[in-house]
């Protein structure tokens, strides 16, 4: 009894007592799930275009961050770095095509797949070669992002928000939204999208399948290097960065792999319910640290239902 | 035939002399992590340890004259990794030096059957202190417990007993590094009457700790102890700042003192202490050695502000009590190339006196100590560093765990490993 007590009514009496800590927990939790929802952009965009799951995508944000970083500590203002840090995330694209896609097109996904193991491996020796393992600052006051934040007092409590969590936000949502723009009214947007619907039917058309991988892997890039800004800002720049490329999987199991809206939403629901989860049964019942395997239980219940995830097309192959 | 026979001539000729290049030396392998997430903390560290060796072999040729071979095997921090560094290494070895507490625990009973002594300074499993039951195991000059014991004493006013009725926070890596104190933490709360609450970081959520910042603002701990080890230090002592925790409340083990963690948050950060076995001292004989044989000639891997931050000095300290437990055996057995058994000799009669520490330039940065065939720890104490906004300074005398407490804790854990572990071979001389 004591026990149905604790799952079923002690929860919510403990969200009605303290109204502001559930907007604080509700908050932390956003601010989370935008960050996953990053991170599974990166992923969904070049999944949508190639059908090739990018295992690369973490040590991306890594290596845009450490690029980003190193730049700035050479000497280069804070803006110029990002500009070149895009440069060099435009180059990476390229050879990637000319090097590693190109010569596998045609190829099963998974050695699609297994190519991007090996990408990462590439990127993670030589981002420790050129610069070494420590952990870096980010240049968050160069880039002038705001590091303050704003005390609310709702119900009478206590809510603080943060100015670089409210700038990851507002600037993720920008992001999304220079996306679906550029996915739907643009015509490279449209051969994206076109290439990743059916291949054959698209190249019969005159898409350029090397201008587009080229693309997506850039935008993937530029995706990365916001996301490793977001994150470094938060505990620095190192290689334990890519760790956070895990927290996407769940995300994409969530809202389909080829789903930008499915990434946001599948992000964004990860963040709040594995938060409110952790806080309110998690800790109180099994000593806390659930947020390591919340999510994919989450995301498996909902696989039991619709295996192509909430957002996911479904794929019906005839024999 | 006149080629095979050629071949033949110039292996047996290659075999002889890595053979006796093989034995010109002191192999003492360091399962190192210079990549991976928690690289950041291990670099610094690792670059003191090699470069206090590389001084020894630059200025002296090496311990006794032999040339120490100070070989890493990268693990990244993974166990499985580890342990493959350990097999690997272990032919030619006279000591392993695990660098995690949870590979220190996968190899601890290989060493018994390889007859190598394990050296896990500041770090693997407590009551590896006892000598009888861990033969192989070393953990000087301070076992996990005794920081857990010293930080206790100084959140209690000098004693643990002035901490009943407070709250303690445990905020720690689920990890067995992470656990390790925990035994400790809950025999002295139910002793002393003082509520202690673990709060477990997982891997994944290092740079993201704020569901555990939430728990501490809604528990509203009386103080926060942290046992934090790579990405896991900064993403707690920024979410520390972003939370507005007072930072003096706000205290970690060694493994979470190092300046780079706290240079994220700066001057935010001032008022955070960790409790340290070393602490630097830059103008110490020893330093200006490594900078005259090593950094001059350009062999470092450091960066001059690493030089000067109390992980790469700790590494150095590392590295200067295994070169004094080689020449201890050296001296012993008087024979330059010691084995693996006369090395656990030399491990088990260090004798750090004041004036052996000045002998070696090392006054300061770590206290005076012994260690006996039955005290494999060696418990020397530490001091209290605190952030001051640029750097960590000394912000305690001379502090040392209540043995009283560590003594039986020990032996009765040490007892449980063996029965657990049967046959568990002692050494009944101790």
């Amino acid at each position: 009894m004591e026990m149905l007590s604790k799952i079923f009514v002690e929860p919510f009496a403990d969200m009605v007592a303290a109204p502001d800590f559930l907007m604080q927990v509700i908050w932390e939790g956003l601010v989370s799930g935008v960050l996953y929802a990053l991170i599974a952009l990166g992923f969904v965009l070049i999944f949508r275009s190639s059908r090739i799951f990018n295992f690369a995508q973490g040590i991306m944000v890594v290596f845009a961050a450490l690029t980003l970083v190193g730049l700035h500590a050479m000497g280069i203002p804070a803006w110029v770095s990002v500009a070149l840090t895009l440069v060099v995330m435009f180059i990476i694209a390229v050879a990637i095509e000319r090097i590693v896609l190109r010569p596998l097109v045609g190829q099963p996904d998974i050695i699609l797949f297994m190519a991007t193991i090996g990408i990462t491996l590439f990127l993670v020796g030589t981002g420790e070669t050129i610069f070494g393992g420590e952990n870096k600052v980010m240049i968050t006051s160069e880039l002038g992002i705001p590091t303050g934040d704003v005390v609310l007092e709702p119900f009478g409590g206590f809510l603080l928000l943060q100015h670089l969590d409210i700038t990851v936000v507002i600037s993720a949502a920008l992001l999304v939204c220079a996306l679906l723009v550029f996915l739907g009214k643009t015509q490279m947007g449209r051969a994206i999208r076109a290439l990743g619907d059916d291949h054959q039917a698209a190249l019969s058309v005159g898409i350029s399948l090397q201008t587009i991988w080229v693309l997506v892997w850039f935008v993937s890039g530029i995706i990365a290097l916001v996301t490793g800004i977001a994150w470094g800002a938060r505990a620095g720049v190192s290689f334990a960065l890519e760790i956070i490329a895990f927290k996407a999987l769940p995300v994409l199991m969530l809202g389909g792999l080829e789903s930008i809206t499915g990434a946001i939403i599948g992000g964004l629901a990860i963040g709040v319910l594995e938060k409110m989860f952790e806080i309110y049964w998690g800790q109180p019942l099994l000593g806390g640290n659930t947020e390591v395997w919340f999510a994919y239980v989450l995301a498996l219940g909902v696989l039991l239902f619709r295996p192509q995830g909430l957002f996911g097309e479904k794929i019906i192959e005839r024999v | 035939m006149k080629n095979l026979t050629k071949l033949a001539l110039a292996g047996a000729i290659a075999a002889v002399t890595a053979t006796a290049s093989m034995a010109q030396e002191l192999y003492t392998p360091n399962l190192s992590y210079r990549t991976g997430p928690f690289a950041a903390t291990g670099i610094p560290l690792m670059n003191g340890q090699r470069d206090y060796m590389l001084m020894l072999n630059a200025r002296d040729g090496g311990i006794g004259g032999v040339p120490v071979n100070f070989e890493e095997c990268e693990t990244g921090y993974s166990t499985e990794k580890g342990v493959e560094c350990y097999e690997r290494t272990k032919g030619q070895a006279i000591v392993t030096q695990p660098w995690s507490t949870g590979i220190t625990l996968q190899v601890l009973p290989l060493t018994n059957v390889d007859e190598i002594p394990i050296l896990a300074p500041g770090y693997g499993f407590s009551p590896m202190s006892d000598g009888k039951v861990f033969q192989w195991a070393f953990n000087m000059p301070a076992g996990y417990w005794d920081a857990a014991s010293m930080i206790l004493n100084e959140l209690g006013g000098g004693t643990p007993a002035g901490l009943a009725g407070k709250k303690i926070g445990f905020l720690h890596l689920d990890h067995p590094y992470g656990k390790e104190p925990i035994p400790f933490f809950e025999n002295m709360a139910a002793e002393h009457g003082f509520e202690f609450l673990p709060i477990p970081v997982g891997l994944s959520e290092m740079q993201n700790q704020s569901a555990q910042w939430l728990q501490i603002r809604r528990e509203r701990p009386d103080y926060v102890v942290m046992w934090g080890w790579g990405a896991m230090n900064a993403g707690a002592i920024t979410e520390a700042v972003k939370t507005r925790y007072p930072m003096d409340q706000f205290i970690g083990v060694w493994w979470s003192g190092h300046d780079a963690d706290l240079a994220q948050v700066g001057a935010d950060g001032a008022g955070y202490r960790s409790i340290s076995w070393s602490q630097p001292q830059n103008d110490s004989g020893v330093m200006q050695a490594v900078n005259e044989h090593v950094v001059s000639a350009g062999d470092s891997l450091a960066s001059d502000e690493e030089r000067s931050g109390v992980f790469y000095q700790r590494g150095v300290v590392m590295s200067m009590m295994l070169a004094e437990a080689i020449g201890n055996a050296q001296a012993e057995f008087g024979v330059s190339e010691i084995s693996a058994s006369q090395l656990r000799w030399g491990l088990e009669n260090i004798n750090l006196t004041a004036d052996r520490l000045a002998e070696l330039g090392a006054t300061g940065m770590v206290s005076p100590f012994s260690t006996s065939c039955s005290n494999h720890t060696g418990h020397a104490g530490g001091w209290m560093l605190q952030w001051d906004g640029e750097k960590f300074v000394q912000a305690s005398d001379h502090l040392t765990s209540d043995m009283d407490a560590i003594k039986p804790l020990i032996a009765a854990a040490a007892a449980d490993y063996a029965a657990a572990n049967a046959p568990w071979p002692t050494n009944d001389d101790c």
